[in-house]
């Protein structure tokens, strides 16, 4: 190659990385395969999913039924070429999207420029390829990239490679994912171990091949012995090899002591391990849950307020989280049978793992700590103000702040309390009333019911309803427009889609209400 | 006809209960066992004030209490609390207790201490915070009734002599005029219970009844001005 060609092949290179990395549709493109493979959230990968492993296990089933019964042609067609055309493409795409080669060199190019030296496009092409090599030699990559082999056809053994791709379901399932990492966590002590397990193999191979070879008719090679080694010491002991001279048995004695010493420890690591890892994927695992729905509470503080929160029947319907910092308060809760994790809500990362922008997040401080409670309100807002608050002042004196901070409801225990007190000193009777009503017990339950796009209310005015016939009792209407509360509505006003009646009435007439008014299309209820 | 209250404890409850009763024209008692919180109830101009050990029966026994005064106990602290609710129930049997309990373990002991009446601190507040998860409007609404702003009120009206609802029938009212609702009765002969009109009630208004309705407060003043008379008065 001359130094003109050589010039101009890397200009080429640099001229095809320029426009790669200058089109949006090339880069939109790449993130959108990127997207598929690898996040969980992504709505197509469900079905591409499904498909590969419906690939994998049909491959299988013939690499089973291939044993005793002669395959179909379409079928070994099917299993050779098609399955590992789809794993290849696959394997391609991933080791693509992986990292940008085209910007490797673009940016090489543009420092070279900067600083004045020359360009070279080998650099930055072997920085690139190194960065597709490190992926290349991952667990997943190595078998994703065996399981394309058993296409090979004229290597026969090569067949067995399709066991790989069972291994490739473990993308697949996360709890074996999980198994990994954990294993991963402890690769000193594996590796350690693994490192005694070979030299012990070996060195008591090579002594009972010295010591036998010639004694024992059933060892032959090398590899016999190193085979019985390895068979003696895992304590597993076929029995197809054993030792008949005195050294040979003194060799065996030694390797059975030292094989129980090792299965006991590589148990006990693997053990604690898990012991270790197991809270944090159990955290794990109920954050996923609780991100699922499409309405949550996150529960800031496992104290009295929260428990009587949970004790009251309504509590059943939601779905939530609690969070507490203090350890034994979350193993409480756990013990009482709520969900609940050990965290701080008042750290940015805490809150940023669930699910804000998709779900509808309710925030409770329930903390008696004002600061506390107020830096929650805060971080919650500042993740997503679409989040609402509901935080638990001390006292009147500080709920400004609360409301500075965003707060959407303030709540003041001893407040609410008093008042109740003195709402019951004074008027017994509106007492028991707002008791009923609040708690719906008894048959005035206080409800409300929204006007829904095809609901029959919708462009009625409240004098055509016949609420008595209903036995209910119009209280208020809320309106849709301006958020605000009409008290005792005229007869004329118009309903409209998005308005909310507070009707007051018995829970059986408040359900027939709200079903009756759900007109044909009905699908409105709650 | 003034309600007189014996409020024990004048702590973190006592200062806002006391308070607003006395705002409203209850006749409050205080009863405190804590030197220091009794100077702070004097300054703050009430007079009635007794400083006593209520752990004692001898110095509960000199207290003025009348068959139909309420006995609040709002102690600050848990124990003495129910303790006193067990001494008050023995000494007075018959007049109504009403107390304040800030710990889950603590209602179910001052129920069984004997008081008639037990609002729980955090019971209260998370029926609230289930409210304004599942009914936002009318946690709102009914907020009104009970917080200082007063919005709204529930209002008990007695019907007067010689008023123009006597003998007519529920149906025949229209309260919607006044701008009031109609919510219920209360009906003396059941032990002043209360009956929702939803629940189908059928009823011809005597003079004495007490009728129960919600409004603003200067749309309530102006019908139980406007039942006191012969004639209703045209629209």
């Amino acid at each position: 190659m001359t130094q003109a060609e050589k010039e101009s092949l890397d200009h080429i290179i640099l001229r095809v990385a320029r426009r790669l990395d200058q089109s949006p549709r090339y880069k939109t493109f790449k993130a959108k395969v990127r997207d598929l493979l690898n996040n969980p959230e992504n709505p197509y990968k469900k079905y591409f999913d499904i498909t590969i492993i419906f690939l994998i296990i049909s491959s299988v089933f013939i690499l089973i039924y291939e044993v005793k019964h002669p395959i179909p042609y379409w079928m070994e067609f099917y299993d050779i070429y098609i399955v590992s055309l789809v794993f290849l493409i696959e394997y391609l795409l991933r080791l693509w999207t992986y990292s940008d080669l085209s910007s490797e060199i673009i940016r090489e190019y543009d420092e070279a420029v900067f600083v004045g030296r020359e360009f070279s496009i080998w650099p930055a092409l072997a920085r690139g390829l190194r960065r597709k090599l490190r992926y290349m030699v991952t667990p997943a990559a190595i078998i994703d990239m065996l399981a394309i082999f058993p296409a090979y056809r004229p290597l026969r053994v090569l067949r067995i490679f399709i066991l790989f791709r069972f291994l490739k379901l473990l993308r697949y399932t996360r709890s074996i994912n999980q198994f990994v990492d954990v294993l991963a966590n402890k690769r000193f002590e594996l590796l350690t171990l693994l490192f005694l397990l070979v030299f012990v193999v070996f060195t008591g191979g090579i002594a009972i091949y010295v010591l036998e070879e010639t004694h024992n008719p059933r060892i032959n090679s090398l590899f016999d012995s190193l085979y019985w080694s390895l068979v003696t010491i895992s304590t597993v002991g076929y029995g197809d090899i054993s030792p008949v001279t005195h050294g040979g048995r003194i060799i065996s004695m030694l390797i059975i002591v030292f094989g129980i010493a090792m299965i006991s420890f590589a148990t006990s690591v693997i053990v604690s391990a898990f012991s270790e890892k197991l809270d944090e994927l159990k955290e794990e695992r109920v954050v996923e849950e609780v991100n699922k729905s499409k309405e949550f509470l996150i529960i800031c503080g496992y104290g009295q307020m929260t428990k009587m929160f949970f004790r009251q029947a309504e509590a059943k319907q939601y779905n939530y989280i609690i969070l507490d910092k203090d350890p034994a308060r979350v193993a409480e809760a756990i013990h009482d049978g709520y969900d609940a994790i050990v965290d701080d809500a008042s750290r940015y990362t805490t809150l940023s793992r669930f699910n804000t922008e998709g779900a509808r997040v309710t925030v409770l401080c329930m903390s008696h700590d004002d600061v506390e409670n107020i830096y929650i309100t805060l971080n919650a807002k500042s993740i997503n103000p679409r989040i609402r608050v509901i935080a638990r002042a001390s006292s009147q004196a500080i709920v400004s702040k609360y409301q500075r901070a965003g707060a959407d409801h303030i709540l003041l225990p001893h407040e609410a309390a008093s008042t109740m007190m003195s709402v019951a000193i004074l008027r017994p009777t509106m007492y028991k009333a707002i008791h009923a009503i609040f708690t719906g017990q008894n048959v005035a339950l206080l409800d409300e019911v929204k006007v829904y796009e095809h609901s029959i209310l919708n462009g009625r005015r409240v004098k055509e309803i016949d609420f008595r016939a209903y036995k209910l009792l119009l209280i208020g209407v809320q309106k849709a427009d301006g958020d605000r509360f009409v008290f005792n509505p005229d007869g004329e006003m118009l309903l409209e889609k998005g308005d909310i009646l507070l009707v007051m009435g018995h829970k059986m007439s408040i359900a027939y209400f709200r079903e009756s008014s759900c007109g044909v299309k009905g699908g409105c209820l709650r | 006809m003034k309600k007189h209250v014996i409020l024990f404890g004048y702590g973190k409850f006592g200062v806002n209960v006391a308070d607003t009763i006395h705002a409203h024209g209850a006749e409050v008692l205080l009863v405190e066992s804590d030197r220091k919180r009794y100077k702070q109830a004097v300054e703050h101009g009430f007079e009635e004030c007794r400083l006593m050990d209520v752990t004692r029966d001898e110095e509960l026994e000199t207290l003025p209490v009348k068959p139909e005064d309420q006995l609040v106990c709002v102690m600050d602290d848990d124990h003495l609390n129910v303790f006193l609710v067990l001494s008050l129930r023995a000494l007075f049997p018959d007049n109504t207790i009403l107390a304040i309990s800030d710990s889950i373990h603590a209602t179910r002991k001052l129920k069984m201490a004997g008081a008639d009446k037990v609002i729980d601190l955090y019971a209260v507040s998370a029926n609230r915070i289930h409210n304004i998860l599942n009914k936002p409007v009318a946690t709102r609404f009914l907020e009104g009734f009970v917080d200082h702003t007063h919005e709204y009120s529930f209002r008990e009206i007695e019907i007067p002599e010689g008023s123009f609802l006597h003998g007519r029938k529920l149906e025949e009212i229209d309260f919607h005029r006044y701008g009031i609702i109609f919510v219920g009765m209360i009906d003396v002969e059941l032990g002043n219970s209360f009956i929702f009109v939803t629940t189908g009630l059928e009823h011809k208004l005597d003079s004495g009844d007490i009728i129960v309705c919600i409004g603003h407060d200067e749309d309530l003043e102006r019908f139980a001005e406007a039942i006191r008379q012969k004639e209703e008065p045209k629209a």
